[in-house]
């Protein structure tokens, strides 16, 4: 049987969003009081639940440019416990390599969480139950997904503030491919290529529902993203109670139109707030904060000195 | 999972303890999950099959591979294939590993040979004419650089061909004399192999199936190297594998993770190449996060550390009469 994802709401029946902006200069400083002070401005319903931390390891990363830097996680994990949270266990399903300790050992997550096990859980090898998907816009009508997702009680996305070289930029609502297990769909996860990256993350995204983000964006990547691109020192952590806000911002800083990039435009409609005036900007303001991305040619049109916003 | 610790003087008794470990996973239905109590899964009872067949001696051991082999058979789907997880009803990659641990017991049975042939018939998705017109005009025309024309395996149905499906095809198909091999399967032998030099990354080793993105080479990874590598032993000669064999080689002191430690040696050791200190290597990773759990990678170390060969025999080996 498949399990069932609370009915969609359409963005003009959505109160505002809230999106908090927080400076981080380096990873060496106090995270931790940054984002215990900011969760507790979101007053969110932890105490006594699960939340899973849906991380961003998508491969090798000796340099800290390409997956959420560990000091982040452990600072989210912290934080969460701290507001009473039950459990929190850090999860992800890296698309290309099969070896999570591999990847774990380049980043030194050891170090920062202790052991591997059971503090992570690899997604690409959880039990899956059957979800029928809601929104239908992509080709798939049904997706295998991940018990230990289904059942958390919060999912936080934490994705880091990146470009990407198929869909533009990889943030909260794109980092939640990983939770698409590799088992039944591969290394990587093409059937979600075929079935249209914008429209599988839509239907990913409907299915799953993050409660909240939480964007590393003290060191993020720009230009040939998500892997080969270059580091790009913004100083910055994005959170927000809704996804889609949380990434419209982020595309903002980053110098992009989020009307302009297709999942974004397309989950503004059902997911969540799109527009500036649906989202309470909390701590630092967009304006002053913007640190344009280099991106591809083929995604020059996403940029606001370009056309015009 | 508990391992003795004195079982670090001797790799023998670590060995051991794996496949004990495996024989107490086992759940009550005959097949493995990926994680101890977890849904009986095809790859990972696969491997634990393949893993458990140096241990038939035990009789705890054979009673286990009874099992495990009752749930593969009570698994194949009616078209031939397996479905990753005993609940669902398409069959996909796991299918060519399922018939390699069947066929290490029951030699070409008629579940292998159906099995066989739902792995020679099935096709990877190749873009249609209107496609391929769209994406030679497309902005994101030359994005990589590889000849899609040459048809390996995809992971599920209607996807694209993928170095690691490709490679554990080609590895069951090895296991056939040619004169057992249709003339469809020759010719999907030969098309494959040739895919699979075709998707080499500039210096050698596999990636999942990308060589090169926007004109950047991609960055080779120790598992699909280690799969391809073994899916070519016939073709030791080619350019390819001696090139990627270097790589794999060169990459030994960087190599950390346990599943990669473990098919790393499975894949030297059958080119005839001397891996004593990865066995120690394998302990000392399992000692950290006894490999997570994941019954996949205790398989696979097991694998590694069986004397006989049996799965992957060095490749003088596999020139013997069959």
């Amino acid at each position: 049987m498949s399990a069932t994802t609370p009915a969609l709401t359409p963005s003009f029946a959505r109160p505002a969003s809230r999106v908090a902006i927080r400076r981080a200069s380096s990873y060496d400083i106090d995270l931790l009081s940054i984002l215990s002070e900011t969760l507790r401005e979101f007053d969110l319903p932890v105490r006594g639940k699960s939340v899973l931390l849906k991380v961003n390891f998508v491969g090798h990363d000796p340099l800290g440019a390409i997956n959420t830097h560990p000091a982040v996680v452990v600072a989210a994990r912290e934080a969460f416990l701290s507001l009473g949270a039950a459990t929190v266990t850090i999860a992800d399903g890296p698309a290309l390599e099969r070896d999570i300790e591999a990847i774990a050992d380049s980043m030194r997550l050891r170090d920062f969480i202790g052991p591997l096990s059971p503090s992570f859980v690899d997604l690409n090898t959880d039990d899956v139950r059957p979800v029928s998907l809601q929104t239908r816009a992509s080709t798939l009508k049904k997706l295998y997904l991940p018990a230990r997702v289904l059942g958390a009680d919060l999912v936080v996305s934490m994705p880091k503030m990146k470009t990407h070289h198929w869909a533009g930029v990889t943030l909260s609502l794109k980092n939640m491919f990983g939770v698409v297990p590799g088992s039944c769909y591969g290394w990587p996860k093409n059937i979600l290529h075929w079935a249209g990256i914008s429209r599988s993350i839509l239907d990913i995204n409907s299915a799953v529902r993050p409660h909240f983000a939480i964007v590393d964006g003290i060191i993020g990547m720009e230009g040939n993203g998500p892997t080969q691109g270059t580091p790009k020192p913004c100083g910055l952590v994005i959170l927000g109670d809704d996804p889609v806000a949380v990434d419209a911002t982020c595309a903002r800083i980053m110098g992009l139109a989020p009307e302009r990039i297709d999942y974004l435009q397309r989950a503004g409609l059902l997911l969540g707030h799109l527009q500036a005036p649906k989202i309470l900007q909390l701590g630092e303001k967009v304006e002053t904060l913007t640190t344009p991305y280099v991106v591809l040619d083929e995604f020059r049109h996403l940029s606001i000195r370009l056309k015009g916003n | 999972m508990t391992i003795d610790p004195d079982a670090k003087r001797d790799i023998r008794p670590f060995h051991d303890s794996l496949l004990r470990v495996l024989i107490e996973s086992q759940n009550s239905d005959g097949g493995w999950g990926y994680h101890p109590a977890g849904q009986s899964a095809t790859e990972a009872t696969a491997w634990a099959l393949c893993a458990l067949q140096s241990f038939e001696g035990d009789s705890a051991a054979r009673e286990s591979l009874a099992r495990g082999k009752d749930w593969l058979i009570r698994n194949q789907l009616a078209d031939g294939s397996w479905p990753v997880f005993a609940s669902q009803t398409e069959g996909c990659w796991v299918t060519s590993l399922a018939a390699l641990a069947l066929n290490e017991f029951t030699g070409a049975s008629d579940a292998v040979m159906r099995g066989f042939d739902w792995v020679a018939n099935s096709w990877p998705r190749t873009p249609n004419f209107f496609q391929r017109l769209r994406e030679r005009v497309s902005r994101s025309a030359n994005v990589t650089r590889q000849d899609n024309s040459l048809s390996g395996w995809p992971w599920t149905a209607k996807t694209s061909s993928w170095v690691e499906p490709t490679a554990y095809a080609l590895i069951l198909m090895n296991r056939f004399p040619r004169e057992r091999l249709s003339n469809l399967a020759m010719k999907r032998r030969a098309v494959a192999e040739a895919m699979l030099c075709d998707r080499m990354c500039p210096g050698g080793g596999w990636n999942s199936g990308n060589p090169m993105v926007y004109g950047v080479a991609g960055e080779a990874l120790v598992g699909p190297t280690v799969w391809a590598l073994l899916a070519l032993q016939n073709s030791a000669d080619r350019s390819e594998v001696r090139e990627s064999l270097r790589w794999l080689e060169e990459k030994i002191p960087e190599i950390c993770g346990s599943v990669s430690v473990a098919i790393a040696q499975m894949c030297l050791e059958a080119y005839g190449r001397n891996t004593a200190s990865l066995d120690s290597q394998l302990q000392s990773v399992f000692e950290m996060d006894q490999f997570l759990g994941n019954i996949c990678v205790v398989a696979l170390a097991a694998l590694a550390l069986d004397r006989s060969r049996r799965l992957f025999p060095p490749a003088a080996r596999l020139d013997a009469p069959q």
